[in-house]
Parts: C-alpha cells; sequence; structure tokens
C-alpha cells in the first residue's frame, strides 16, 4: 500500500478501492445498482458491448450517466496489434484515458498472454493511456510492466469466473514486496472475505465482476464487497499481529549466552 | 466409398460406458472439477435421465460463472437455397420441387437492414452445398457486405479449403459453423444420397481447416436424429475436445439441432426426446463449462425458456429459414426447417427477462475481426 495510504491511478486520487466489472448482470438495472451499492469510482466496461446505435442494448451510456471513471477493457484481443486497436477506438468512444489491457488468445479459459500483454502496454503507456494490464501473477512480469509505464498491475487470483479465490496468493505477495505500483487483484475472487485478504495482503485494490454479477442478491453482495474491502485496508493499515507457529519454550535457549556483553 | 470414422473421433469403447454407467459414476461425473470422456460418458448414460435436475443445478451454477445472466443473440439469414445435395433429411435437397433463389445484393441488404432494425448485431449467413449460383466468390462477397451491417458475421455453408477460410476471415467472417450431421459413416452415405455432401472426410476435416485459417470460431454439432443420438454425442464431444488441443487459440461452439418427425417428410430412424436434449446439453455444459452451447428456435418456446441461462448461452429468435423471409412475409412455408418457437424479439426477451437473463444482441466488435493471424 502506499505509503501516505492514498489510492493513485494516473495522477487521480480514488477513494473506493473496489472495482468492479460490468460484464454478466441479469438486466442494466441491476448492474447499476449493485455499482451504486459497491460505491466503485473506475468502472471496466468491454468494448465489445458497447452498442451505441441501439441504447437498449448498450452497457456504455447507462455507465456514463452514473458519473463513474470508465475503464474500456480489450476483452476479446488475441494480440497486441488488436488490443492496440480496440483501446484506442475505446478512447475515442469513451473519452477515457484509462484501458484495462486483456488479452486472451485461448477464449475458453481466458488466461492472459504475458507476451502480448507486455507488448500492448508498452505501445499505450507510450500513447498516454493509463495502462491496467490484466496479467498472470508472476512477480517478473509484473516488474517488466511497471518499467514500460503501466499505472497499475492486476494479477489474477485464479481463472476468470471460477471463483476459485486467491489461488495465486504467494504470487501476488512477491508482487506486492516489489512494486512501485498499485496491485490489484483481478479475476477469481468469489467472498467478500477473500477481497478482504486480498487487502490484508497489501494489495492497493481489487476488482469484481462474476462474484457480484452471479450472486444472489448482486446489489446486496456489491455492498458486502465495499465493506469487505474497507475492512481488509482498515487492516492492512492498522497493522495486522505477528503470526506466532510456535510455542515459547521453558527453558530460554540462549541462557548459555548470560553474561557476555551484548 | 465408406471412409471410417479416425480413431481419434471413434466413440466406440465410450458408447459401452455410456449404456452401463451407475448412478454412482454420474455422481461423481458432476462432483469432478476436472472432467474426462469417462465423465462425459456416464453424463450421458440413460441412468442419467433419474439424475436429470442434479445435473441442472450444476449446468446452471456453471452457465452462470461462465456467461453470466446473459443469453447472446444471433439470427440465421438464407442467402440462397441452391442445393446440388441430395441429404435425405433436408428441405432444401436438390430432389424437392420447390423453385430455387438467392438475394442479389440490394436483395441482401434489405435483410440485413430488416434484421438489424430488430436489433441483432451477429449474423449467421447460410447457402446450401457449393452450386455454381452460390459459390465461394457470392458467399465471400455476401460476408464482406455483411461485415459492414453487422458487429459479427459468421457463415454456416459448405466445406472450403483452407485458403478459402482465410479469404472469408479476411471479409469479415469470425465464426463457421458446419455440422458433421452424423459421425457414423454408413448412416452418413446412406443419407447423402448424392453430390459433394458424400464426401464425409472432407466435411469431418472441414472444422480443423477453418482453425488453421486463423477463424475465432468453429460451430459444431450432429443432427440428432437420423443415426444413433448417444454415438453421434459421443463422437461430437470428441471432436471438441480435439479441436481445442490442437487449436488452443481457437473457440468451439456446439449447437443440438433435432429432427422431429413430420407429417409426409423426413422420418428419422431414432427418437431423440426433450429429456435427451436436454441430458446432453447438460453433459456438454458440465464437462465444457467454457464452451458457449447453442439452441436455435428448432425447438418450442417451453423447452427454450427452460435450457436458457441453465445450459445455454446463445439462441436464435424470430428467424426466417426461407431465403428473403425476413423482408417478404411468409409466402411459402417451405423453409430449410420448420420454425418451432416463432416468438418475436419483444416476447422472447419478456420471457428472458422474467428469468433473470439478459438478452445481448452486441457482444463482439469489429476492431477485433482485423489482426489474424
Amino acid at each position: 500500500m502506499n505509503v501516505d495510504n492514498k489510492f493513485i491511478l494516473g495522477g487521480q486520487e480514488f477513494q473506493s478501492r473496489l472495482l468492479v466489472g460490468t460484464g454478466k448482470f441479469s438486466s442494466v438495472e441491476v448492474m447499476l445498482a449493485a455499482i451504486k451499492a459497491s460505491g466503485a469510482q473506475l468502472v471496466t466496461v468491454a468494448l465489445r458491448r458497447f452498442n451505441l446505435e441501439r441504447p437498449s442494448d448498450d452497457l456504455f451510456s447507462p455507465l456514463v450517466r452514473l458519473g463513474v471513471t470508465l475503464v474500456p477493457n480489450t476483452s476479446g484481443a488475441r494480440n497486441a496489434a488488436e488490443a492496440v486497436r480496440a483501446a484506442m477506438l475505446g478512447r475515442e468512444l469513451s473519452g477515457s484515458r484509462f484501458v484495462k489491457v486483456e488479452i486472451h488468445p485461448n477464449p475458453h479459459h481466458l488466461m492472459p498472454d504475458p507476451l502480448e500483454t507486455y507488448e500492448a502496454c508498452k505501445q499505450l503507456a507510450k500513447a498516454g493511456f493509463i495502462v491496467l494490464p490484466y496479467m498472470p501473477a508472476d512477480p517478473v512480469l509484473a516488474k517488466r510492466l511497471e518499467d514500460v509505464g503501466c499505472a497499475a498491475v492486476m494479477p489474477l487470483g485464479s481463472a476468470i469466473g471460477s471463483g476459485h479465490g486467491l489461488s495465486t496468493a504467494e504470487m501476488i505477495k512477491l508482487i506486492i514486496a516489489d512494486s512501485g505500483i498499485p496491485v490489484i487483484v483481478d479475476a477469481g475472487i468469489r467472498a467478500p472475505s477473500e477481497a478482504a485478504a486480498a487487502m490484508e495482503m497489501g494489495c492497493s485494490a481489487v476488482l469484481v465482476n462474476s462474484a457480484i454479477a452471479a450472486a444472489g442478491d448482486p446489489v446486496a453482495m456489491a455492498a458486502a464487497f465495499a465493506q469487505a474491502v474497507k475492512a481488509g485496508a482498515a487492516a492492512r493499515q492498522a497493522g495486522l499481529m505477528a503470526q506466532s507457529g510456535h510455542a515459547v519454550a521453558t527453558s530460554p535457549l540462549t541462557s548459555f549466552l548470560a553474561g557476555i556483553p551484548a | 466409398m465408406i471412409t471410417e470414422l479416425p480413431v481419434e473421433l471413434d466413440p466406440s469403447s465410450w458408447l459401452a460406458i455410456a449404456n452401463s454407467a451407475s448412478e454412482t459414476d454420474v455422481h461423481r461425473a458432476m462432483a469432478t472439477t476436472s472432467p474426462d470422456e469417462a465423465d462425459f460418458a456416464a453424463l450421458v448414460s440413460p441412468v442419467a435421465d433419474g439424475l436429470l435436475e442434479d445435473m441442472a443445478q450444476r449446468a446452471k451454477h456453471l452457465t452462470e460463472s461462465h456467461f453470466g445472466r446473459t443469453i447472446s443473440l444471433y439470427a440465421p439469414l438464407y442467402l440462397s437455397d441452391y442445393c446440388p445435395g441430395g441429404c435425405a433429411y433436408c428441405g432444401f435437397a436438390a430432389d424437392r420441387t420447390q423453385p430455387r433463389r438467392r438475394l442479389e445484393r440490394d436483395e441482401m441488404i434489405r435483410e440485413f437492414k430488416a434484421l438489424k432494425a430488430m436489433g441483432f448485431e451477429e449474423v449467421l449467413l447460410l447457402t446450401g452445398e457449393r452450386s455454381p449460383k452460390a459459390d465461394f466468390p457470392y458467399l465471400s462477397d455476401a460476408v464482406a457486405e455483411a461485415a459492414k451491417h453487422f458487429s459479427a458475421v459468421a457463415v454456416e455453408a459448405f466445406p472450403m479449403t483452407t485458403p478459402e477460410y482465410r479469404e472469408l476471415a479476411a471479409a469479415g467472417c469470425v465464426g463457421v459453423t458446419l455440422y458433421q450431421e452424423t459421425y457414423e459413416p454408413v448412416q452418413y452415405q446412406a443419407l447423402h444420397r448424392w453430390g459433394p455432401k458424400r464426401d464425409y472426410a472432407n466435411r469431418l476435416d472441414a472444422p480443423s481447416r477453418v482453425l488453421e485459417a486463423g477463424m475465432r470460431y468453429v460451430g459444431l454439432g450432429a443432427l440428432l436424429g437420423i443415426s444413433n443420438p448417444m454415438f453421434d454425442t459421443l463422437a461430437l464431444y470428441r471432436h471438441a475436445r480435439l479441436l481445442r488441443r490442437q487449436f488452443w487459440q481457437s473457440g468451439i461452439t456446439i449447437s443440438f439441432p433435432r429432427v422431429c418427425p413430420q407429417e409426409g417428410g423426413y422420418q428419422p430412424p431414432f427418437l431423440v426426446d426433450e429429456r435427451f436434449l436436454a441430458r446432453i446439453i447438460f453433459a456438454f455444459r458440465i464437462c465444457m463449462p467454457d464452451v458457449p452451447l447453442v439452441v436455435s428456435t428448432r425447438e418450442n418456446a417451453k423447452f427454450r425458456d427452460g435450457i436458457a441461462g441453465v445450459g445455454v448461452s446463445k439462441m436464435s429468435i424470430a428467424s426466417r429459414t426461407t431465403v428473403g423471409g425476413y423482408c417478404e412475409p411468409a409466402t411459402s412455408p417451405d423453409g430449410q426447417f420448420q420454425v418451432i418457437d416463432d416468438r418475436d424479439v419483444a416476447t422472447f426477451f419478456t420471457a428472458l427477462r422474467a428469468k433473470g437473463l439478459e438478452p445481448v444482441f452486441k457482444n463482439w466488435d469489429r476492431v477485433y475481426n482485423l489482426g489474424l493471424i
């Protein structure tokens, strides 16, 4: 977490550390109500769901009216060239400099391609975008992406939509340890407790979509995530007590050193 | 000449499992997170019929995780009903007496506009087998024209060569649907009485060529009822698995067309009832949770509303199966198949929304069409 405890992306400070996605909702009304309940200020939306010709099928316009900061994503791109083109179009249509780079050549498991993601981020950062790459939880790649000018890194907790939580937790900790930019866990989170755990671990923010959209009551779940993220961030700030795995020995082990000047 | 089914697709050894699985096998298949062929065979087995509700629950959970509470929509559009083929089960076969026609450019545009006005952003362009009236250049031009109107253009036509598929992709085609009809070679030969479609091996290999050419996805299916449906279902699963392994950057969709007995028409040798259909859809969902499963308007409204979001993630609606059908109100009933669910878009949307499902017209963008490998 930033030393001054602020969540800053692309020079802008955000109060909410919960980012939400807009896919998979049962209706636009439910999506909008869930976003409101989440308190999210940054909202991702797939360029392929922009339908300016037909407002009733469009996700973009209602989000604009909501007054959130839009982060168009490049979901659908298989390589860097496609992602860059999609990002350009997304910026033109949305007016937002933010872009979430999503490049998943395998349309089934949707794992991000590290090589193409790196290439796209390099180009987009140069072109003035505020680049947020969805990436495998790889500490070396995270530093590489920071070096080319990304505003944050978004390592996956587990596969998109899987709800398998923070299965990459150990890698995410390594990323956080070295990162000079915000680390935002993206994908795989199912329960608010997992979002809280990510924040306690030291993530700057969490992105949630399926866990809200596919919940029994998406609006209530969005509110629960908002609380969990706040609780996790506050806990991190408060400083968790040290874990103790060992019993303290009844006889000190260093008594043989007694009398020797320190 | 009868070509054998390649050994990697031959489901014979799984057929025995499918016919002798126990309830325990089915439960185990539902519980595993890494299903294999034996699990699939158990899930399509007759004994699974007694566990349909459990399968539906599992399938719905997986469908929601991977596709959310949405249904992607597409519309079929028949470009031409010329066909040199002799498929015994098809309303467009060469020995049917109806007058033939194809859409010329201005008629196509009229049809495209009619579909756009309904809201569709994904169109599936159909022709019969390759013929002088509906050949590759004709189809390719139609794709290029459609790509000006729709976000996503797909094709269901005749088997092509890899360079042709590459050209089609360059013209703006994102997907190709090509059903094997039946994977059973002897029955295939009997049903495809003459014409280019008699070449079983050429058709079987075509989905690989589609993906080799860099197309985004290939749509697979078997026309259930024209041969042993269990055999075809297992072979279809093996085919899909094989293609996923060979073409890791490509998508697969699976459709479940079913032939029903028709008065005076083709009488399919196997009865495929709705419980069987639901069972195999659930089995595919459980074993391939991330693959879009498609059901067309061949099925009735009750079945479609029931299966939507439970196993199926992509559907057509307000379909016309005649050439020019979207602009010319039903002058002839001779479509390729009978549309059973004949609701309009608004009525279907109301039904989906009542189930808590959001219909989605646009789920693709042209911007992704240009950078093909």
